[in-house]
């Protein structure tokens, strides 16, 4: 780990025959590529983030016939988050830090090329907070780009692998990491920052993709001119209706300069309507920890964010929890279908957070349609004042209210959310969202020890547990399953059906036009259910536990369907690294997850491999 | 993680009771600690937990080891509980065994007793106004273009922002990261260089870095105010050494040369100008399995 890794190219003969002369550029070609249902061209496999596939080969009564069809070891270790991308005849796989790329022929499953960038690892790993995982890769423009852990953006030719550009979208010498996956949006890639631990201020930014030229840069707080936020024209939920946000927003919310050390990063995925041109993400938790220290709101940390592609000028934004006090970070991804919310065609974004609320709104304008939890054991707020916007906190699990120094205990969900990172599916057969869930609870105890500079640790002490109540009533079963999945109509706030797991799901899922979503699981087993009734219909146990996105495709014909496995991140990191002393005593390391997860060990081992499946010929 | 080893140890040393000394001085006294983290360590160990480590390692007759790794989130995890061979899954060797500093009441790694206390201080740099300010309350109570003029460097996490924010100072606030990810620079280097360039002129933050600022600023240049622990705002905290959660066999072994070195730890840390305080025993409960 001493020395930077080296990029490096393999220039096999298998590279040069296969690189085709010049490949289509216009990136309206992605957008093509995304409506094939052959490919898996995005993170989402569209730019609406649904997840769904139109392949239909695979369905719920031949899936208990699927077979591994081939794998591939990554040769690296940690957390495997994310998925393959496949783009005609070739899937492109990524890796933890040290980010190595890897471009496999499906014909011959060989190797076309591999990249590795040249990272220091004295000076990016010592900065990633939690596992050194990545999103995966963003392809447009006959290229492929990485968003490298020490926040590096690199271009890479999609057919031989040489790097074209790479820019620095922020600096690890200010605790600037990169995890996220980016996205294609016409002639730009947009990418986020990592690194609210240390107080850095989010943003999102857009770079030429010929060039690597920096378009627009909008911030998660600060003045109007960073957030490029029109005090008149962007709007705001307020009030039972959609209203101008006013002059500099964000800063009437902190006291003083605190904004410039804000937090509010952007670390999970984008996702884009072309028709209303309009980009959306959420931003993450304030910056510092205790909450006691940022009186305010803190905007605009938590929030969704609607911003033109073009020039990143903010449509409108919507704050899903004021003035955090549990690390409900508001990073998961946005989902956008159209629906029908109480009798009226909505085009909707759908988001579930990690404060364990479902939230539709309408995605043109902002408009609070439906609120509603996802998990019934949420017990932090006891809904969210459709009028105001803002969910109305319990006394009781108010870390803020209880005060410093005192553990406010059987707060649900647990800081890693009634779901993380791990994005959902929507299938349009079943108009059903299918939630990869977490099911914990946790005592919060802010600052039971406040050494700053010099002595950083955390200022909060988690532990977390089951939360042993049922998800559909609340009502507590004494249940000790971490996980659920969990099936969810958006339009009404109702959840339909929930499978119970094990440990968390830290996998994302994929709905199928086959009548079937896959989602994997922390022991490592890839999972087929139905997508009406949740029955389970099929399981295969990979070599390591599973917090990738499961994606689907077809290859001359035939349909595939594809994972990496290879345990870390927040749940799996006691296992990733080591943490794990058996004792009552190494419970808050990993900001609290290690102790839920202690057995998690019994059940599976590091290691990064893709499994590929299909039906037997 | 720590069955194995520990029963290995037992076993030797059932076997070869008398020779058990012989072996403990074989083994490596083996620190992980920020390489450029003054005045706590520097890669040229010229920090007091350096000077402490040295004493240490000479006591137990063993040779001292380091890595380095900087102090940040995660940095238990990546060093006291990384196995050397990070592909070595299930080793038993780790990067090192002891780290020089954590909390007392940390439960990252296994605590032994404290072997110091310090307190959080308000250093004022003199000759810019505020020679007058004997006691942190006066901050509050200076008329409002006073107030202006404060320029307090202030951190994202830690007592000295709850304080401000309980006199009404936020606003005087110049924020800092408490955590920097640059290899060449840290925060009391920060401070250190910020104080001198007059961007800031005065700062609540822990004994260490006050001694370090001392040490580095101009002769007489700074007031140090202790700052007063109220039962919402503790200033004080004791801090000890860590080891491997189940590492009791070297916990038992580091609380003795505590307990033994007691003055000689304190000579050394008072060298480095740092403010210390009669250690309090934890109110805390032991785990005691």
């Amino acid at each position: 780990m001493k020395k930077p890794f080296k990029s490096w190219l393999l220039a096999s003969s298998v590279a040069a025959i296969l690189a085709a002369p010049a490949i289509a550029t216009a990136n309206s070609d992605l957008e093509k590529l995304s409506q094939n249902p052959a490919n898996w061209s995005m993170w989402g496999g569209n730019y609406a983030g649904t997840r769904y596939s139109e392949l239909d080969q695979i369905t719920s009564s031949n899936v208990k016939n699927l077979q591994p069809a081939w794998s591939f070891s990554t040769g690296v270790l940690r957390g495997h988050e994310g998925g393959p991308l496949v783009v005609n005849d070739t899937l492109y796989i990524h890796t933890p830090f040290p980010n190595t790329v890897y471009a496999i022929d499906q014909k011959t499953q060989s190797i076309i090329w591999e990249y590795t960038p040249t990272q220091d690892a004295d000076v990016t790993v010592p900065v990633m907070c939690c596992d050194t995982v990545n999103r995966g890769l963003a392809y447009g423009d006959g290229k492929i780009f990485l968003q490298q852990s020490d926040t590096v953006l690199t271009a890479l030719d999609a057919k031989t692998g040489k790097r074209v550009w790479s820019v620095q979208n922020g600096d690890p010498k200010l605790g600037m990491t990169n995890t996220a996956s980016p996205l294609v949006v016409k002639d730009k890639v947009l990418t986020g920052i990592s690194g609210g631990e240390f107080g850095v201020r989010g943003f999102l930014a857009a770079y030429d993709i010929k060039t690597g030229q920096l378009a627009w840069k909008g911030y998660s707080m600060g003045p109007d001119a960073d957030t490029l936020i029109d005090a008149k024209k962007t709007t705001t939920w307020k009030d039972g209706k959609v209203a101008p946000v006013g002059e500099n927003s964000s800063l009437s919310t902190w006291e003083g300069d605190q904004w410039k050390i804000g937090g509010g990063t952007t670390w999970g995925w984008t996702s884009y309507d072309p028709k209303l041109n309009l980009i959306y993400y959420g931003s993450g938790n304030p910056s510092t920890w205790n909450p006691k220290q940022r009186p305010g709101d803190n905007k605009w940390s938590m929030s969704l964010w609607a911003r033109d592609a073009d020039t990143g000028a903010v449509k409108w934004v919507y704050q899903m929890t004021p003035h955090d006090e549990w690390d409900f970070d508001g990073i998961n991804e946005t989902v956008l279908v159209d629906q029908e919310v109480k009798g009226k065609m909505h085009k909707t974004i759908v988001h579930f957070d990690r404060n364990g609320f479902g939230y539709t709104l309408d995605r043109e304008t902002g408009e609070l349609l439906v609120a509603e939890k996802f998990d019934k054991s949420v017990n932090w707020a006891t809904h969210v004042d459709m009028n105001t916007g803002r969910p109305q906190v319990v006394s009781k699990y108010s870390t803020e209210q209880n005060g410093e120094d005192v553990n406010t205990q059987g707060v649900c969900p647990a800081a890693l959310g009634s779901k993380n990172q791990q994005p959902v599916s929507y299938s349009p057969q079943t108009g059903l969202f299918y939630i990869s869930g977490n099911h914990l609870c946790m005592d919060y105890e802010p600052f039971e020890v406040s050494y700053t500079a010099g002595q950083p640790y955390v200022g909060a002490t988690l532990s977390m547990m089951p939360a042993a109540a049922d998800v559909i009533t609340g009502q507590p079963d004494g249940s000790t399953n971490l996980g659920q999945f969990t099936a969810f109509d958006a339009k009404t706030g109702k959840i339909i059906w929930s499978n119970k797991e094990q440990f968390s799901v830290w996998s994302g899922s994929v709905a199928t036009a086959g009548g079937v979503v896959f989602y994997g699981t922390l022991e490592g087993y890839l999972k087929a259910v139905d997508a009406k009734t949740g029955q389970e219909l099929y399981k295969f146990k990979t070599p390591s536990g599973i917090i990738g996105n499961v994606n689907t495709w077809s290859y001359n014909g035939k349909q595939y369907v594809g994972v990496l496995s290879g345990i870390g991140g927040w749940a799996g990191i006691g296992i990733a690294a080591g943490l794990d002393s058996g004792e009552a005593g190494s419970n808050s390391e990993g900001l609290g997850a290690v102790g839920a997860y202690r057995s998690l060990s019994s059940f599976t081992k590091l290691g990064g491999t893709l499994t590929v499946f299909a039906l037997p010929n | 993680m720590q069955a194995k080893p520990t029963l290995h140890r037992l076993l030797i040393s059932a076997v070869l009771a008398a020779t058990a000394t012989t072996l403990q001085a074989k083994e490596k006294f083996k620190v992980c600690a920020d390489p450029l983290n003054p005045p706590y360590s520097t890669q040229k160990q010229d920090g007091f937990e350096n000077k402490i480590a040295e004493l240490f390692a000479k006591k137990l007759g063993q040779e001292i080891e380091y890595t380095w790794f900087p102090q940040r989130i995660g940095f238990i995890r990546n060093t006291l509980n990384a196995p050397v061979d990070e592909k070595a899954v299930d080793s038993k060797e780790f990067k090192c065994d002891v780290v020089m500093s954590v909390p007392a009441d940390s439960d990252m790694a296994l605590a032994t007793e404290p072997y110091y206390q310090s307190t959080y201080v308000l250093l004022i740099a003199k000759g810019r106004g505020f020679d007058d300010i004997k006691e942190a309350r006066q901050l509050a109570d200076l008329p409002v273009e006073r107030q202006d003029a404060l320029k307090i460097a202030m951190f994202d996490r830690g007592p000295g922002t709850a304080w401000m924010q309980k006199f009404g100072l936020l606003d005087m606030g110049i924020p800092y990261q408490s955590m920097s990810g640059d290899e060449d620079n840290n925060i009391a280097m920060q401070l250190d260089q910020d104080l001198k360039a007059k961007k800031i002129n005065m700062v609540i933050v822990w004994g260490p870095i006050a001694g370090y600022l001392v040490s580095q600023g101009p002769k007489n240049g700074y007031t140090m105010i202790p700052m007063q622990s109220t039962p919402g705002i503790p200033f004080e905290f004791a801090m000890a050494m860590g080891v491997r959660n189940g590492d009791k066999e070297r916990q038992q072994t580091l609380n003795k040369l505590i307990a033994e070195n007691k003055d000689q730890i304190r000579r050394i840390i008072e060298s480095y100008h740092i403010p210390l305080t009669e250690i309090k025993k934890s109110a805390k409960p032991k785990d005691d399995d």
